[in-house]
């Protein structure tokens, strides 16, 4: 299983050059499709049913009818071309229908043929045209090529988030019995097991056992991982990602070692292991319900009084924005802390009133940039201002490194280029294209490594983080690069009263 | 009367579309639920920020500044010309201009070569760069060259085969008394109008829709307040 | 899609993962270890067996750094790191070695 290799990252500093489109580039890249048993456990169709494209043009109307956005993005394109180049997927790809209006007019095509009367009247003048066989493929590949990261949506004068139309398009499929096997066979395990890794609670609990013991023997400190616990504070909400991968598991130490330094009692819950919520990728919002309802559930069965989210970029979305609207009203939580908090909200805050001290020494060496996370920079926020999701995060890797370096300025805060394995691609079978898409951050790596002596990228996201452990090699970069934005809060918290 | 009966019935049914089309799009709009935040952040957390945004993005197109700069210029220079050119023609239509229409005069003739302007380099963008070419469709060519004919059949009244603009507004006046005056009979006049009233018509049903669209973008228009306590709904 | 051994033909899914993970056998690991183009070792071994344990204990393959310390206690310090497991499993550790061991692909955002 020989991972593709891509050319050499442009030797010059700065941007690579935007490719010439061409068509049909990655028209063979398409993820794995559902089997029968994945789809039926979220109440789709187990196969493509006989008049799918009756069904899909009837489903296509309904989410207009309930989808405001769906309406207006629908509509409200100029074919300006303004984000065209602003995809990582096309400039990593140089595959036309990456431009974002092109992988956006692949569903407007439809939209036009059966809602609209230019398209109507005018048919493909009008760029209007059927849900035939070969565009319902190039829906399955396409918008199985978009992470729905919205970096398209900043440059769009108009605001049109392709996001939307791709989680649209999804769900259009999932109805028709057309599912993605990797988000719809994770799903159906957060609905059996309680975590997308299908981790059962005692290998859960045999696993924080396990890293009580590590970090004891690490540190000399008795830093817990409570999981069930009732009565606790704090439930902690994080990807399972976090009790199994490398970078993600330091990253879960150093939650545990600032709740342990804070001295706020919290606790995992075996139910809602998992902070990440599929059903937004797959754009249906029954099951980003269903999803987000276990946490509420937990909640209240643990009697806890606030909720927070460790290190996850959608989660951290759907908590942000979401999970009111899914799953509230939150009214049983303490009055001061209405609303989820993100991990990083706590650090930083517990930083600044000196409820923790970070020593930067521990992380000797380090020269660290971040990477912001799609999700957290362009679709939620953290603290009080707009922009916190980008000020806490950088406050806390200051406090944590001796240096800090930013990258190029097109490349961070809302400007980020996605990992390449967001919006439910971050599988093997689409490795190509997760290679690919890393692209564009991989050279802005490239630069300050070469410029700054950067030794290693910090994430606060699962998927990040496993992203890039996969495909920094694929450009010449060591795995070990990758760092948990908590994992240098661990390294570098002085544990103790004695210490201070 | 027949030419007059004519033009008068184009331009009423022009403006009854653009009125009832446009009332049917905004009401579908704003009915339509948008129960989930949506906002591109980093995002005003309060409505007024948000109306502002969107004030904003429809007046100076900072989304575009930061995506493209040659074509924000370009977008700038027909937008511009063009409301420059709309506040000119109130002058045809208000039977005693007031001062600003008059004193818009001048700047109204430059809209007429900006906004001319601006096409041409829009018409080139699509043209010439290989990546906006591929996802032009025949209607947007279409779209340039409806306006470029409406903005070319203008400037050539204004600076080559000047109009009986007199006769032009007793014209139009007669028509808010249901009474048919007669039209100066100048082909250019005459191409300028149908191919406006054209425009009109078909601009709820076409991507010209954009600028009322954009109103209602949720990327743009939503406030990232879910922390204020809000409670949303549909 | 499927394995072929002893003249019987093990299914599997489209990514090489055993369809029914009872069918595994010691010597169809070596058959899909082959298809992956690793010759296995006494230390590939070591790792296979130890996913298995725990498996048959927990239901699911541990994490890595699970297996580094279980490996570290049987074996010694010199295993106690990722980057022996990827020397050994270049695909990654937990996805190569967990579909030689007959065991499912661990799924979610790693």
């Amino acid at each position: 299983m020989a991972d593709f290799v891509p050319p050499p990252l442009w030797p010059e500093i700065g941007l690579e050059p935007v490719p010439s489109p061409e068509d049909g580039l990655m028209a063979a890249c398409r993820p794995f499709v559902a089997a029968p048993a994945h789809n039926q456990a979220l109440g789709f169709p187990g196969e493509l049913v006989e008049d799918w494209e009756t069904r899909a043009v009837a489903r296509l109307g309904e989410l207009l009818a309930g989808n405001r956005a769906l309406r207006v993005y629908l509509d409200a394109c100029v074919g300006c071309g303004a984000c065209a180049d602003k995809c990582h997927f096309f400039l990593g790809t140089g595959d036309a229908n990456n431009m974002p209006v092109a992988r956006q007019n692949l569903l407007r095509a439809v939209y036009c043929r059966h809602f609209t009367p230019a398209g109507r009247l005018l048919g493909p003048l009008a760029g209007a045209g059927r849900l035939d066989r070969a565009r319902l493929d190039s829906w399955y590949g396409y918008f199985h090529q978009c992470s729905q990261c919205r970096r398209c949506s900043v440059f769009c004068p108009m605001g049109i988030d392709t996001a939307e139309l791709s989680m649209a398009a999804r769900e259009i499929m999932n109805s028709i019995g057309l599912g993605q096997k990797y988000c719809n066979e994770i799903i159906g395990k957060v609905y059996a097991i309680g975590n997308n890794l299908g981790l059962p609670p005692p290998a859960l609990a045999d696993t924080l056992e396990g890293l009580e013991e590590d970090v004891r023997d690490e540190s000399g400190h008795d830093v817990r991982f409570p999981l069930d616990v009732r009565g606790a504070e704090v439930l902690l909400v994080t990807p399972s990602a976090d009790f199994f991968a490398e970078p993600h598991v330091d990253g879960l130490i150093g939650y545990a070692k600032v709740f342990h330094q804070a001295g706020l009692s919290w606790t995992l819950s075996s139910y809602a292991s998992e902070a990440a919520n599929f059903g937004l990728f797959i754009g249906s919002v029954e099951q980003m319900r269903k999803i987000a309802l276990r946490i509420r559930a937990a909640a209240l069965d643990l009697g806890v009084k606030r909720i927070v989210f460790g290190e996850c970029g959608h989660a951290w979305r759907v908590a942000h924005a979401f999970l009111e609207e899914l799953a509230g009203p939150f009214d049983f939580l303490d009055p001061r802390y209405p609303r989820p908090q993100h991990i990083a909200e706590i650090t930083a805050d517990l930083i600044r009133t000196g409820g923790i001290r970070l020593d930067p020494d521990a992380n000797a060496g380090m020269v660290v940039t971040l990477h912001d996370s799609c999700n957290v920079a362009r679709a939620s926020r953290m603290g009080d201002e707009p922009g916190g999701q980008f000020t806490l995060p950088r406050e806390i890797v200051r406090a944590a490194v001796p240096r800090f370096v930013e990258m190029h300025p097109d490349t961070t805060h809302d400007r980020t280029f996605c990992c390449g394995g967001g919006g439910g691609l971050l599988t093997d079978d689409l490795i190509e294209l997760r290679i690919k898409g890393a692209r564009p951050r991989m050279q802005a790596l490239k630069q300050v490594v070469e410029q700054d002596g950067v030794t290693h990228l910090c994430a606060l996201c699962a998927i990040c983080k496993s992203q890039f452990t996969k495909v920094l090699p694929a450009y010449g970069f060591d795995r070990e690069m990758m760092v948990s934005l908590h994992q240098l809060v661990g390294q570098a918290i002085r544990l103790g009263t004695s210490s201070l | 009367m027949a030419a007059e009966l004519a033009m008068a019935a184009i331009l009423v049914v022009a403006a009854s579309a653009l009125l009832v089309g446009l009332t049917l799009r905004i009401v579908l709009y704003a009915r339509t639920p948008a129960p989930l935040p949506l906002a591109t952040t980093p995002a005003p957390t309060g409505r007024v920020g948000a109306a502002l945004r969107v004030g904003r993005e429809i007046v100076l197109f900072p989304s575009l500044w930061g995506a493209d700069k040659p074509l924000w210029l370009a977008a700038m220079l027909f937008h511009l010309g063009l409301a420059l050119v709309l506040a000119r023609h109130l002058r045809y239509v208000i039977e005693i201009p007031p001062a600003w229409v008059v004193a818009l005069q001048g700047p109204g003739q430059l809209g007429g070569i900006l906004m001319m302007a601006g096409l041409v380099l829009l018409g080139l963008r699509r043209t010439l760069i290989r990546r906006v070419r591929k996802i032009s469709r025949p209607t947007d060519y279409g779209w340039l060259l409806l306006l470029l004919l409406i903005g070319g059949s203008g400037l050539a009244m204004t600076y080559r085969w000047h109009t009986d603009i007199i006769g032009l507004k007793a014209f139009l006046a007669g028509l808010w008394r249901l009474d048919l005056v007669p039209l100066p009979g100048d082909p250019a006049l005459i191409a300028h109008m149908v191919l406006a009233a054209a425009l009109i018509a078909l601009l709820p049903v076409s991507k010209l829709l954009h600028g009322f669209a954009l109103v209602f973008s949720p990327s743009r228009a939503s406030p990232d307040s879910t922390r204020l306590g809000e409670r949303r709904h549909g | 899609m499927a394995y072929e051994i002893d003249g019987k033909v093990i299914e599997h899914d489209e990514e090489g993962y055993l369809t029914d993970i009872a069918q595994w056998s010691e010597p169809l690991g070596g058959v899909i270890a082959t298809k992956e183009g690793l010759a296995m070792t006494p230390e590939h071994w070591e790792v296979v067996n130890f996913l298995r344990e725990y498996y048959a204990e927990y239901q699911i393959a541990p994490a890595i750094r699970v297996l580094t310390k279980a490996l570290t206690k049987r074996m010694g310090a010199e295993k106690a790191s990722n980057k022996y497991l990827y020397d050994l499993f270049p695909y990654g550790p937990a996805k190569q070695a967990c579909k030689i061991a007959g065991l499912p692909k661990p799924t979610g955002c790693v």
